[in-house]
């Protein structure tokens, strides 16, 4: 089984594993990427609306200061967000945003030729930067041509099966080459996970169908602490029929939502910011109103975008209505687009600290898989974008730092190859057994039935019962071929084991918070309980069980209140 | 319906010590496998892919990734013409609706037939190996783009802010940004099915996305020392002034017409061929025995 070793390995090439990448090669540092796809592929390509950075330069937005940004920010999170990683993330935006200008990327422009900025949810100023309605995929595709350029080793279609430890260090992985179906072993000084969010937990997700959470699974597996794994976004206004995401630039240009009555709901729920309330609330919102019958058949709304005309949706949200055209038959132009909430973003993920440090020596996390804390409880949009890139940045910088960032000895490597090889083999052998995908569709129908929009004790109890029955049916899965090439059918049975895995933090995180907190929605505990829960959920595996703790937010600047809009 | 793959293995002995004990031998030769599905109304081809490979055959090998157009995973041919997977809906291919018509060539002419009515056929992108069913090697496609150095050489004289932009200038470029870089026109077009040395419509579309970037370096050496190593030409055009860059092109247009996002790589190398013309009159090493295609750059419109 062949062996590399290189000072530092990243696990994942969207946008937080590039950035970290060109931090630590920038550094000296011998760095190699490993992703299961090719790293253009990642789903950081498809992030749409922008990037926010306190820049003041739309009109409308020119006192806007980077505190500001960090307040809205900590208010959007429902002051779960911790303060001090909040105000590292907006002061150093606008630095972030040249930087990527830059470094290539065509961002849309103002007629004066600076870069432009729209309105986007929870947000006081117009602060977030764009490039049409393709923001991630221009991102993506600068830092991956400045990759390229520096010529950092990819090692393509590698999927990480487990993390290697020697005396409570991070040191090493092992993963399947897909294309031979080979083990590798990879010993390193420091290991960055970059593999972005868990949506496909979740049926209804916009993610990319990659996105099942296998960093937060590789270090929970290793023993590292999840955080806040319960705070699942959903955005609320996906694509009826494929819940391809509709950006919130779409809103943040003047499109409104209507009920079946043609009524502009949102008054009724957020008077001052309408449908640029954060997406919580307008999440909640459209789901309350198909609940209470105000709906279309099959539980959606309407975005209207007519109003705009041809000129500013070719404009400003091409992608959008190509989008529309391809995948729901509409022209956005002419007719309204039909939209409901679905899961989004992950809030929760491998708790770090503001350089990417995990609480597993030597193992980093950086982007979405990793829990800062910078979203808390509800992430603004044009956040995520920003913060795979400050993030990413930080975390390259501070592994180069370290001292003991050198490839030496992991001992425990051999044995790693020889558990997982036998792990792969059994899986490949097993050609009976239950099939991988009804686990997968029952699970993700679980979790957005039972762990969903609303939530509510008994039916979580239910949910968790389900939970540990597909836990138990996914580790005795079969496959219908035994080849060892391009068996995709493996990867999806392995990613399974790893989705079943961090399902259970997700579900007991959310029955243990009994308030009710940005995304986090119980009906049985509407209010928010700041003497209980101002406080984050840390998880832990013990002994294969789930062990739930708290930690303390860090509050800086920006005092704890009501939350409205 | 059914759905018609054509299934391959590939060269598994190269490159890679591999167990091929099971399926498909590496020298067997290539076959079609159909599935009967019954795909709910608005399914894509690619949402047949996945319930061929779920429900009858793991081994079943194609990439995927955003399912919403694009990542650029997979692009493939679809009824004989170069598309994402993901984007083709299958009602609108067995309802007869009239297809995408392209200048043929033989990896679109030759080969399985199939029942438009009933099936959907699906094969890998033409021009690149298959390393195995419906995946191929896109190994030369990222080579070609890397040849033409696709990232950014700013001006000298680092600005603090943002380089100002002209709104007009963003529209020229986003026309070229929008490449997913999924390969479908490479897959399209004829000349690089014939010469599989012309660096193809991509590769030269980002050539010309990064010429016409205003925050481009122009004039005099104004790059570093190691800037000039890393990049042996001081002007972008020159890097495809060659028989297999801009003047092996021959206005198939096929490239613009099967991709997904619009791009019009037949302008970017009109424009690069006038204006290598116009800056130095003397004959082009066009490839032998060419002319300069139909009506040459002056016609390379849409």
């Amino acid at each position: 089984m062949p062996l590399h070793a290189h000072d530092i390995v990243i696990i994942g090439g969207g946008l937080a594993g590039l950035r970290a990448a060109i931090a630590a090669h920038d550094a000296g540092r011998d760095v190699a990427i490993l992703s299961k796809v090719h790293p253009l592929r990642s789903h950081s390509v498809a992030a749409q609306g922008g990037i926010n950075a306190a820049l003041g330069n739309a009109p409308g937005g020119e006192h806007d200061r980077w505190q500001d940004h960090a307040f809205d920010t900590v208010k959007g999170s429902d002051y779960l967000a911790d303060q001090d990683a909040v105000e590292i993330l907006c002061s150093e935006a606008p630095a972030a945003v040249f930087e990527l200008e830059h470094m290539g990327t065509v961002f849309s422009r103002l007629e004066d030729g600076r870069i432009a900025q729209r309105p986007f949810g929870g947000a006081g100023f117009p602060r977030t930067c764009y490039a049409a309605d393709r923001t991630g995929h221009n991102l993506l595709h600068t830092l991956y041509q400045q990759l390229a350029a520096r010529g950092v080793r990819v090692y393509e279609e590698f999927f990480v099966t487990s993390l290697a430890t020697d005396d409570g260090r991070c040191t090493g992985c092992v993963a399947l080459d897909i294309a031979t179906g080979e083990l590798h072993g990879f010993a390193a000084g420091a290991i960055l996970l970059a593999t972005g969010g868990y949506g496909r937990l979740y049926a209804r997700s916009t993610n990319a169908v990659i996105n099942t959470g296998d960093g937060a699974a590789l270090a929970y597996g290793a023993g590292a602490l999840l955080e806040d794994m319960e705070f699942v976004q959903f955005h609320p206004t996906t694509l009826y029929g494929t819940n391809i995401l509709i950006s919130e630039g779409a809103r943040g240009e003047g499109g409104i939502l209507v009920n079946s009555r043609g009524e502009r709901f949102m008054r009724d729920y957020a008077a001052k910011a309408m449908e640029l309330a954060p997406r919580d609330i307008v999440a909640r919102a459209i789901q309350t109103e198909i609940d209470a019958g105000r709906g279309f058949d099959g539980g959606y709304v309407l975005l209207d975008l007519t109003h705009l005309g041809s000129d500013k949706i070719n404009e400003r949200l091409p992608g959008i209505r190509q989008i529309a055209m391809d995948f729901a038959g509409v022209d956005p132009i002419e007719k309204t687009i039909p939209v409901q909430p679905g899961q989004h973003y992950s809030m929760g993920g491998v708790a770090t600290d503001n350089d990417g440090r995990t609480s597993l020596p030597g193992l980093y996390a950086a982007g979405e898989c990793a829990c800062v804390s910078v979203h808390g409880a509800n992430r603004l949009g044009g956040n995520s974008l920003l913060e795979t890139v400050v993030f990413g940045r930080r975390t390259g910088e501070a592994m180069s730092r370290s001292a003991s960032v050198r490839v030496h000895p992991c001992p425990s490597l051999d044995a790693q190859l020889v558990t997982e090889r036998a792990r792969v083999d059994r899986l490949l052998a097993r050609t009976g057994g239950s099939r991988v995908a009804p686990i997968r569709q029952e699970l993700q129908a679980a979790m957005f039935r039972d762990f969903g929009i609303f939530r509510e004790e008994r039916q979580m109890r239910r949910g968790l019962d389900t939970l540990a029955g597909l836990r138990e049916e996914s580790r005795s899965v079969g496959l219908s071929s035994r080849e060892t090439r391009y068996n995709f059918g493996l990867v999806a049975a392995l990613e399974l084991q790893a989705m079943t895995m961090i399902a259970e933090p997700v579900a007991l995180g959310a029955l243990a918070r009994e308030e009710s907190r940005g995304s986090h929605s119980r009906t049985d505990f509407p209010a928010r309980d700041d003497v209980r829960f101002l406080r984050h959920t840390m998880a832990r595996l013990v002994n294969n069980k789930t062990m739930l703790d708290q930690k303390p937010v860090t509050i800086t600047h920006y005092p704890v209140k009501e939350r409205t809009y | 319906m059914r759905l018609k793959v054509r299934r391959e293995n590939g060269d598994c002995t190269a490159a890679h010590s591999v167990r091929c004990s099971e399926g498909l031998s590496p020298f067997s030769p290539p076959r079609y496998d159909t599935f009967e599905l019954s795909p709910p109304p608005g399914a894509t081809v690619l949402s047949l892919l996945f319930e061929a490979r779920d429900r009858f055959d793991d081994s079943l090998a194609f990439r995927y990734s955003c399912r919403g157009a694009v990542c650029g995973s997979c692009a493939m041919l679809i009824n004989k013409v170069p598309r994402l997977a993901c984007r083709t809906q299958v009602d609108a291919l067995l309802g007869g609706q009239k297809d995408v018509s392209l200048k043929p060539y033989p990896a679109i002419e030759d080969g399985e037939s199939w029942n438009p009515v009933e099936e959907v056929l699906v094969e890998p992108l033409p021009h690149l190996p298959v390393q195995k069913d419906l995946a191929v090697d896109m190994t030369k496609f990222y080579r070609f783009l890397q040849a033409v150095q696709p990232v950014l050489r700013p001006a000298a004289g680092a600005v603090e802010r943002e380089y100002r932009m002209e709104p007009s200038a963003v529209r020229e470029l986003e026309r070229y940004t929008n490449c997913i870089l999924c390969g479908a026109c490479y897959g399209a077009c004829p000349v690089c099915g014939e010469n599989p040395e012309y660096l193809g419509p991509a590769a030269l579309a980002q050539l010309y996305r990064f010429h016409i970037d205003p925050r481009e370096a122009r004039g005099p050496a104004p790059l570093s020392a190691e800037e000039n190593r890393t990049f042996a030409h001081p002007s972008r055009l020159a890097l495809a002034d060659q028989a297999n860059g801009w003047w092996a092109c021959r206005f198939y247009t096929n490239c613009h017409t099967v991709c997904p996002k619009g791009v019009p790589p037949n302008l970017a190398i009109g424009h690069a061929r006038q204006e290598l013309e116009s800056r130095s009159p003397h004959p082009r090493p066009l490839p032998e025995g060419e002319g300069r295609g139909e009506g040459g750059p002056t016609s390379a419109g849409t």
